[in-house]
């Protein structure tokens, strides 16, 4: 197995606060990975690093080989780093197959030119994303959807929504910000089936965050868990499940 | 094929406009109907243009007629500096006895370049104010956008090379309804294309949301910079044509109004919405114009008393008033809301005769009155409002015209 | 660099001051301006593009009372009037109480139906209404000749030097000098009952002409040459009033949103709608609160700048220069923030009193667009204004 995401000593500084502080973990190929820790412990702010929405005030994040701190989002995006928004952030007046085709429009080859001369390469390179597009619509099962404006749609798909759109840039890392959030059961287990296809499937690593323990721990292999900003542990399921720091960190100190 | 049927389609585009100037032309008297035409068809190309920026890209730009005014200023320039010599020009006279009448083509020709040009300067100077939208959002961008405007016009007030305060002639001037008709029509080709191709994606991408946009791999700020470039140059194409068209060009032309009115002309629309701009644009430079030509069989302006302006806007208020509690809480079939709506409209519209007349029995409000075309801003801007209040995303919202939509209601999403 | 020089050279040093001055209380009638245009926006999220006309409905009201005071066309042919100081408060009070009336049924008639509507169907609204009160008030109000209110409402006319540099000793003696010489031989050619215009004069006589001509040219240069290096600042009492009410409103106004509970409620509507309706404030008297109060501020200062400052004549555009740049003023102070538009309009007044000084009058409605672009590329929240970073 080789290493995909490589974190080491990330650090990043907002004014006085250390909003994430000096955390190292590594993602190999293939990880079904979970990010855990109480509110405010900086599990999004963790993504926004990798993602290029901030720049780490120190240490270092490699991507396949390739240091990407600093770099602009849409660069990583086109790296192969995609994810979702833990308060969806869909393009609320577009339609849902025109959400994914944003995501696929990444990886489009004809100039600007030719759309606006509207001709026949664009055209075909147009029908071919949107068929792209399609199939990972059937892929979480919004394609009976397709044409629906997506602010219409009821939360959880939506939620599913912002996934196919992130696949569709084919990332090889997904990062999903608290896909479960607001689901009930059923759709949690929904979710957590085309999770997993995703990363059988179509070969993908999956870093995810959750506050759903039950999810977390049955979906996951490893975990780290974070509290204010620090790495507390990491490991598998069952040693994170049994760790001190850990249920200190959920249930307050032992008193 | 392809390309044959796109010849068509071109060759079909100029036919229309070539047909709408001699329908025009062939009227009696057609000078002011001709200016008309010109002006609307420069209008609908602004609409449009501003529409890709504002509209279609969420960029907040109000100084669009900054990139109309580089666009006339570059031709003026041209004109004045290089016009005889191109003129004189042994290549192009060889050129002039290709088409029908020597003049016809060298002018021809000459506004063909000075419309390339115009475009290409004003595509410089949106690039130039399409770069402070990567740091700037929203109001901040609007007020930037029209400082540049404003600054392009001051400075050019006071450049003497290019006329000062009363601006430069410009020799020839070309009468080209048609060359205007198939700029705009051009224009809206290309943002129709853009938005059926999958490129049309990031723009609208980057107005939904920009941080979602990124982190898709969309590069906002190229987005937002081509924006800015196409949608001025359309502008500065139309500056040229304008610059052409009068015969001179002068500072007042390009005043900060002229840009509010390209913007209302855009969210009039629908903000989004290529035939909605178009709509818009027609409505927005008809209305005062039309306002202005009322007049009775003796040609005298009809007047109109303080008494029957004073009723009218009395019922108007009301029944906007009205309209916008139907609006709100009218819960029943679609059907009847609209006629409910229709019905107010048409009552108050009799109510304001009368109440008119009524207060008209007032010899002060008799006495007072004004020439439709003194009122015509004032109705101008009250259409405004009341259009705004009542539909405020616009006649067409987000959505383009098709005779389908009549018939067929957009699928609403099941729950 | 060259040019520079040449520039700065071409700069006349004792005139800054006296413009620095000017700058000022141009800036505190720009800052009253964009103070109503921060607090509408830091409620509301709305550009008011109406607040210029409120400006100019605010100076035709000061021209009506005037005109009711005694003060009208036909009044001063006659010579009928009377200076009063208070009819400078009367109008001041007036032209507020009718421009805050006039703000608060712009909110109630076009901007309260346009609230949760989209930013731009908002903006667009204020454009309308701003064009139908120009183009409305032309079918109303006077315009042609475009009158203005009489230089004789104020009562004090006189001005005020204040001598920042005297001249140079020697040139001050030099002068002494001379007067009395010129002094002198005037009273020996008066004496003697010279005639300076006769041609025929004994060469004794001549000679006390032509001394009386030297000292009288030399009393002339030296008083130029005093002149100019010498550095004072001239002020009308009109503009000392003017300024002084001004601070006094802006210190009325600060009490009021710091230590008054409903400059607190005020707060917090600008801090989060939607919350501090939630906590019970009422959000709708605010807003028409807000609306008053930053259109009374526009009356005051319409009420000062057209009878006491230097202000063209009337007519229904009166107010849409000064608008836009007041508006300029609050957004480059951080727009929503109240010391920031008071800092804005002052470096506005100052900004294009220095470029008039520096001899670039034509340019002087372009520079606040250049300062305004300059400040937000460098700081894009405006001076005192927090650029926030989006929360992801």
């Amino acid at each position: 197995m080789s290493t995909i995401l490589q974190l080491t000593d990330a650090t990043i500084k907002f004014g006085g606060l250390t909003a994430v502080n000096k955390v190292s973990f590594n993602l190999q190929k293939g990880d079904l990975f979970g990010l855990i820790g109480p509110n405010g412990a900086g599990k999004t702010t963790c993504f926004n690093l990798i993602t290029g929405v901030y720049k780490p005030t120190s240490g270092s994040i490699v991507f396949n080989g390739k240091e990407i701190s600093g770099t602009p989002s849409n660069k990583i995006a086109s790296l192969g780093i995609c994810r979702t928004f833990q308060n969806i952030r869909l393009f609320p007046a577009l339609s849902v197959l025109e959400n994914v085709v944003v995501g696929a429009y990444l990886r489009h080859k004809t100039g600007l030119g030719s759309a606006l001369a509207y001709l026949p390469s664009a055209i075909a390179e147009t029908e071919a994303l949107r068929a792209e597009a399609f199939a990972l619509l059937q892929v979480v099962d919004l394609d009976d959807v397709a044409h629906v404006r997506s602010a219409d749609l009821p939360y959880g798909k939506q939620r599913r929504l912002e996934i196919a759109r992130a696949m569709a840039t084919q990332p090889s890392l997904l990062l999903l910000d608290e896909p479960a959030a607001g689901m009930n059961p059923q759709e949690k287990d929904d979710l957590a089936r085309v999770v997993r296809r995703i990363r059988d499937e179509f070969e993908k690593t999956v870093l995810l965050i959750e506050h759903d323990m039950r999810f977390v721990m049955g979906l996951c292999e490893r975990i780290v868990v974070l509290d204010h900003g620090e790495e507390i542990a990491q490991g598998p399921p069952e040693a994170i499940r049994s760790n001190p720091k850990v249920i200190e960190a959920y249930l307050g100190e032992a008193v | 094929m392809f390309y044959l049927k796109r010849f068509g389609w071109v060759i079909l585009a100029i036919l229309l406009c070539v047909g709408f100037e001699s329908v025009v032309t062939s009227g009696k008297n057609f000078d002011y109907v001709y200016r008309m035409c010109v002006l609307a068809g420069l209008y609908v190309t602004l609409a449009v243009s501003l529409n890709l920026i504002n509209g279609i890209t969420g960029q907040f730009s109000i100084g669009h007629a900054a990139f109309y005014q580089v666009g006339a200023y570059i031709t003026g320039f041209f004109a004045a500096t290089g016009y005889k010599g191109f003129a004189s020009n042994s290549l192009v006279q060889q050129l002039s006895h290709i088409g029908v009448n020597a003049t016809w083509t060298v002018q021809g020709l000459w506004l063909v370049m000075m419309v390339l040009a115009g475009a290409a300067g004003a595509a410089v100077a949106g690039f130039v104010v399409g770069l402070p939208s990567l740091r700037l959002k929203g109001d901040y961008l609007a007020i930037v956008t029209l400082g540049f405007g404003e600054i392009i016009r001051i400075v050019c007030q006071n450049q003497p090379a290019l006329g000062g305060a009363y601006g430069m002639k410009i020799e020839p001037r070309i009468n080209s309804m048609w060359f205007v008709w198939l700029l705009a029509i051009l224009c809206i080709a290309v943002c129709r294309n853009l938005l059926k191709t999958a490129h049309g994606l990031p723009f609208l991408a980057v107005r939904e949301d920009e941080v979602a946009s990124s982190a898709m791999g969309v590069d906002v700020t190229k987005v937002k910079v081509t924006a800015f470039v196409i949608g001025a140059a359309f502008a500065g194409a139309a500056g040229a044509l304008l610059g052409h068209f009068e015969g001179f060009v002068s500072p007042p032309m390009f005043k900060m109004e002229v840009s509010f009115m390209v913007l209302t002309m855009v969210v009039l629309g629908g903000t989004g919405s290529i035939t909605g701009s178009t709509v818009g644009a027609l409505l927005l430079f008809g209305i005062p114009e039309w306002l202005r030509q009322i007049e009775d069989s003796h040609h005298n302006p009809i007047l109109v008393s303080a008494g029957s302006v004073l009723g009218f806007a009395i019922m108007l208020v009301a029944a906007v008033a009205y309209v916008r509690h139907l609006i709100h809480h009218f819960h029943g079939e679609k059907k009847a809301k609209t006629q409910r709506i229709v019905g107010t409209f048409a009552a108050a519209l009799v109510a304001q005769f009368f109440l008119g007349m009524l207060l008209n029995l007032v010899p002060a409000l008799r006495d007072k009155s004004w020439p439709y075309a003194d009122l015509r801003w004032a109705i101008f801007a009250v259409t405004l409002i009341v259009l705004m209040l009542l539909r405020p995303q616009g006649m067409f919202a987000h959505h383009e015209f098709s005779v389908a939509r009549f018939f067929k209601r957009p699928k609403e999403a099941a729950a | 660099m060259g040019s520079a020089l040449t520039l700065l050279a071409g700069l006349d040093p004792a005139g800054l001051p006296q413009q620095l001055v000017n700058g000022v209380l141009l800036g505190g009638i720009y800052a009253l301006l964009a103070l109503g245009y921060t607090m509408v926006y830091g409620v509301l999220r709305l550009i008011n593009f109406a607040h210029g006309e409120v400006f100019m409905l605010g100076a035709y009201t000061s021209l009506f009372v005037s005109w009711a005071l005694g003060f009208s066309p036909e009044a001063m042919k006659s010579g009928s009037h009377q200076s009063n100081p208070m009819n400078l408060v009367i109008m001041i009070l007036v032209s507020m109480t009718v421009c805050a009336l006039v703000g608060v049924v712009i909110e109630l008639f076009a901007y309260r139906p346009m609230r949760g509507s989209s930013r731009i169907a908002s903006l667009i609204t204020a454009i309308g209404v701003s064009l139908l009160l120009q183009y409305g008030g032309q079918l109303f109000l006077p315009t042609s000749p475009p009158p203005s209110i009489s230089d004789k409402v104020n009562p004090y006319s006189g001005s005020w030097e204040i001598p920042l540099k005297s001249a140079d000793a020697s040139l001050v003696a030099a002068l002494a000098k001379a007067r009395t010489e010129a002094k002198e031989s005037q009273a020996e050619i008066d004496r003697q009952h010279i005639n300076r215009f006769d041609t025929n004069l004994p060469p004794a006589q001549a000679a006390l002409i032509t001394t009386v001509e030297t000292s009288e040219r030399q009393v002339h240069d030296l008083e130029a040459k005093i002149n100019n290096s010498s550095v004072k600042i001239n002020l009308r009492y009109g503009q000392l009033i003017m300024l002084g009410s001004t601070i006094v409103l802006m210190l009325l106004l600060r009490h009021l949103v710091l230590k008054t509970p409903i400059g607190r409620a005020m707060r917090a509507v600008s801090h989060d709608f939607d919350s501090a309706s939630l906590m019970g404030v009422n959000v709708n008297q605010i807003v028409t609160l807000t609306f008053m109060i930053g259109s009374a501020l526009a009356g005051a200062g319409a009420m000062m700048y057209a009878t006491l400052g230097d202000s063209p004549a009337l007519n229904t555009f009166y107010g849409s220069l000064p608008g836009v740049k007041a508006f300029v003023a609050a957004v480059l102070g951080g727009i929503g923030n109240i010391p920031g538009a008071v800092l804005g309009g002052l470096l506005m007044g100052v900004a294009e009193n220095l470029v008039v000084w520096a001899g670039y009058s034509q340019y002087k409605d372009a520079v606040a667009f250049v300062i305004l672009i300059a400040v937000l590329l460098l700081k894009p929240g405006g001076i005192m204004g927090s650029s926030k970073v989006e929360k992801v």
